[in-house]
């Protein structure tokens, strides 16, 4: 199985988004639903360049059937949108998983969307990249890997969106960090004190933003506390 | 059987070194086919020693300057090559091996198929088939 990166003109409801009157950085498509015919649930991760309000967003989107619009509760210029929509405005997504392709991240930003899927092999690649390349009119591969595993399908990996918005840049920095430097493995590779150090923090600070981590990942698994 | 490697810049020692060690069996024949940019394959082939170290017989082709995914294909094809292998010089952000316009359109190439493997060093094409 071969685990393909590439990248396509922006098409459907990301190219929309991107149209809004205001600074979008990223759309990601997190999941997406068949409802009935040719409609289809999406639900989008969309990060803005600041806040936005929830009416103002439904305005922009009129044209739309926003069903819901959430804000991430920490970082605030994300937005979790669900739309349904007709599967033309997800083509690559449709294109993908009518040629039995694994759709695994579908993300839009710099005026492009990038895409991750896996496909059987050489020969599914070329099917599948012919067919997109003649509805988007272009398609630039950018990497490949082969691999034994299909990995996290489009909207599998529900801890990572989960948590996205959910963890202050300051706190995924620690824990990127910590976790980069072997912080967490048995035995540990680095001690608190130099990852303190690297982060230019003090060894408390370090240690009450890695509680506040670990509280946010609680309260995801287990709910709010009584 | 016989192998192209395609050489995209004189300092893709591991890559070569992948395929010979690794892909290739001794006695085989191998097509370094360099691409104009590269000047001279001296060096590398000084420094690699296909024939003492891993029992190989080579030649040494360039493609033209105006060359494109058919002139490589027509090459594969009068060689009568069952692999080409490219070298992977860059990986992306998740480690993917990066692929470069020429190695796109081989890739996308209506007349060439087979078994495609991504190794450390190198993207190896084998078992290949040409259309009409």
């Amino acid at each position: 199985m071969l685990r393909i990166e590439f990248r396509i003109n922006l098409a459907g409801i990301p190219l929309r988004l991107f149209d809004i009157e205001e600074q979008v950085n990223s759309i990601e498509i997190d999941n997406a639903l068949p409802v009935s015919g040719d409609m289809v649930f999406l639900f989008l991760s969309v990060q803005f360049d600041s806040e936005v309000s929830k009416e103002f967003l439904s305005d922009q989107l009129s044209d739309l059937d926003v069903v819901d619009v959430t804000q991430a509760e920490l970082n605030h210029h994300i937005y979790y949108l669900s739309v349904v929509a007709n599967l033309s405005d997800a083509s690559v997504l449709s294109l993908l998983t009518e040629n039995q392709a694994i759709p695994h991240r579908i993300v839009g930003k710099n005026a492009h969307l990038e895409v991750m899927a896996s496909v059987r092999d050489w020969n599914h690649l070329k099917k599948v990249a012919n067919d997109i390349e003649s509805e988007h009119g272009s398609l630039e591969l950018l990497g490949t890997t082969q691999t034994e595993r299909i990995g996290f399908p489009l909207g599998g990996n529900k801890i990572k969106q989960s948590m996205s918005g959910k963890l202050s840049e300051e706190q995924l920095e620690v824990l990127e960090t910590a976790y980069q430097m072997g912080y967490f493995k048995v035995p540990q590779e680095v001690t608190a004190e130099e990852i303190a150090g690297e982060l230019d923090i003090s060894r408390s600070t370090l240690s009450a933003r890695l509680r506040r981590v670990e509280h946010n990942f609680c309260a995801l698994l287990f709910g709010p506390q009584e | 059987m016989t192998t192209i490697i395609i050489i995209k810049s004189v300092e893709h020692q591991s890559s070569v070194r992948e395929v010979l060690g690794s892909v290739v069996d001794e006695g085989e024949r191998v097509h370094f086919l360099r691409l104009p940019t590269v000047r001279c394959l001296g060096p590398l082939i000084q420094e690699i020693n296909p024939m003492i170290n891993y029992g190989i017989d080579y030649t040494i082709n360039c493609l033209p300057q105006e060359y494109n995914v058919a002139t490589l294909v027509e090459f594969a094809v009068e060689a009568g090559a069952d692999r080409i292998c490219i070298s992977i010089s860059d990986r992306t952000l998740t480690g993917k091996a990066r692929i470069d316009d020429l190695t796109q359109a081989i890739l996308l190439h209506d007349e060439i198929s087979g078994d495609f493997v991504v190794g450390e060093h190198a993207i190896i094409l084998e078992e290949l088939e040409y259309g009409e």
